[in-house]
């Protein structure tokens, strides 16, 4: 019979099947060399179990979390700054976009007119006197008319957007009809008028010089009027604040 | 991110005391063993999505460290899979009258001596209990090859601890 030095191994390791087992078994029976072999084999298994496992290094433990700590912040702070980034994005996006911005002046005209009493906080019917309220406050506006048709100013107050900036608002209003008049303080992605409905109001938005200016009513025809009166009274014309540069 | 760092601290840390154990062994001694461990955490760390909790952590640690050993050594221009084509291995120690030397001392002497490739096979199977199916897929090569990586490397001990090495 010849001797099988590797499947003695496998026999030691117990990692024959239960044929070449046996027949490795009976060879072994027969055989000094590889009936030494396995127990050789066998010792050597014991004694490298018996082996005391190496000690760990001071501190190892503290160091591979501290190490895993690092990569996991920073992908943290990688994960929650992408979603942050994407939103600051999108609602720069929005924030310029036309509809959006007609859609936030209709729902600030239904706020404003929608309270029992109109939170102005300028009162006056003269353009010089609002305008020059605003204009203290450093906020530049077109020449306003008094009046257009029968609607006619009443006062202003700053209104805030989403994205916590002012907007001037102006209230015009008769008998029958409310209409208000913003200064947008920010770009629009628009040509030089976009005019639409929004949350129930005719809304138009129009470039006066570098502002837009949005125009709002519940009444589409007023609001017609009063653009056209802007564009042809006052296109372009702006008061400079009296007492801010 | 939380949960998976949760996962990761019960599943993957505490196998650290083996990952360490067997780098030393296979790199003989505590520092590159640390580097070693150290890198491996990382990458595990990295890779853990493709972990399925629950499998054997510490085999797929050991592929991971292999996989860098390997890597490491073969930058260094020690490549551990040349040696098996050298030749088909020591002549097994002929029968001796006295008994193997059995202190810790001489065993871990004769392991350090084991060329890597036989040493790692052996480790895996004698001090970390792994199937050769284990240490196959740890080591990536055939069952074949593992099971003459440990008859090879046990031969190679036996003969160092007979006393007959010199």
């Amino acid at each position: 019979v010849i001797c099988d030095s590797l499947r003695v191994t496998a026999l030691v390791d117990d990692a024959l099947d239960a044929e070449d087992r046996a027949e490795v078994e009976g060879h072994l029976a027969g055989c000094e060399a590889c009936r030494a072999q396995a127990a050789d084999e066998r010792q050597i298994r014991a004694g490298l179990r018996a082996l005391p496992a190496p000690e760990l290094p001071f501190g190892l433990e503290q160091r591979v979390r501290r190490q895993l700590r690092g990569r996991g912040r920073l992908s943290g702070a990688v994960r929650l700054v992408l979603p942050l980034a994407a939103i600051l994005v999108v609602a720069l996006w929005v924030r310029g976009y036309a509809p959006f911005v007609a859609w936030e002046l209709s729902r600030d005209h239904e706020h404003c007119f929608g309270m029992e009493r109109l939170p102005a906080e300028v009162w006056g019917s003269e353009p010089e006197i609002v305008t020059g309220w605003f204009g203290e406050r450093g906020e530049r506006l077109p020449l306003l008319p008094p009046s257009v048709g029968r609607l006619a100013l009443v006062g202003g107050r700053f209104c805030w957007l989403p994205d916590a900036s002012r907007l001037a608002h102006l209230y015009y209003a008769s008998d029958e009809g409310q209409v208000s008049v913003f200064a947008v303080p920010h770009a629009v992605r628009m040509r030089d008028e976009y005019t639409t409905s929004a949350g129930g109001n005719a809304v138009t938005l129009m470039r006066l010089g570098r502002t837009v200016v949005g125009v709002v009513g519940e009444n589409e025809e007023e609001v017609n009027v009063f653009v056209s009166r802007l564009r042809t009274n006052v296109a372009g014309l702006f008061i400079d604040p009296p007492f801010v540069q | 991110v939380v949960k998976r760092d949760e996962a990761f601290e019960a599943e993957v840390l505490p196998q650290l005391r083996a990952l360490f154990g067997i780098a030393y062994r296979l790199t003989g001694n505590a520092h590159d063993a640390e580097d070693l461990v150290q890198e491996t955490m990382l990458r595990a760390y990295r890779a853990f999505d493709r972990y399925r909790p629950g499998t054997n952590a510490r085999a797929w640690l050991f592929t991971i460290l292999h996989r860098l050993r390997t890597d490491l050594l073969r930058r260094r221009g020690r490549s551990p899979e040349t040696v098996e084509l050298v030749d088909d291995g020591p002549p097994v120690a002929p029968v001796h009258e006295k008994a193997l030397t059995s202190g810790h001392e001489e065993i871990t002497r004769a392991l350090e001596g084991l060329p890597e490739i036989f040493r790692s096979a052996v480790v895996l199977r004698d001090i970390e209990e792994f199937t050769y199916a284990e240490i196959a897929a740890t080591l990536g090569v055939p069952v074949g090859t593992v099971m003459s990586r440990i008859h090879r490397g046990r031969a190679l001990l036996r003969t160092a601890l007979s006393g007959r090495a010199e």
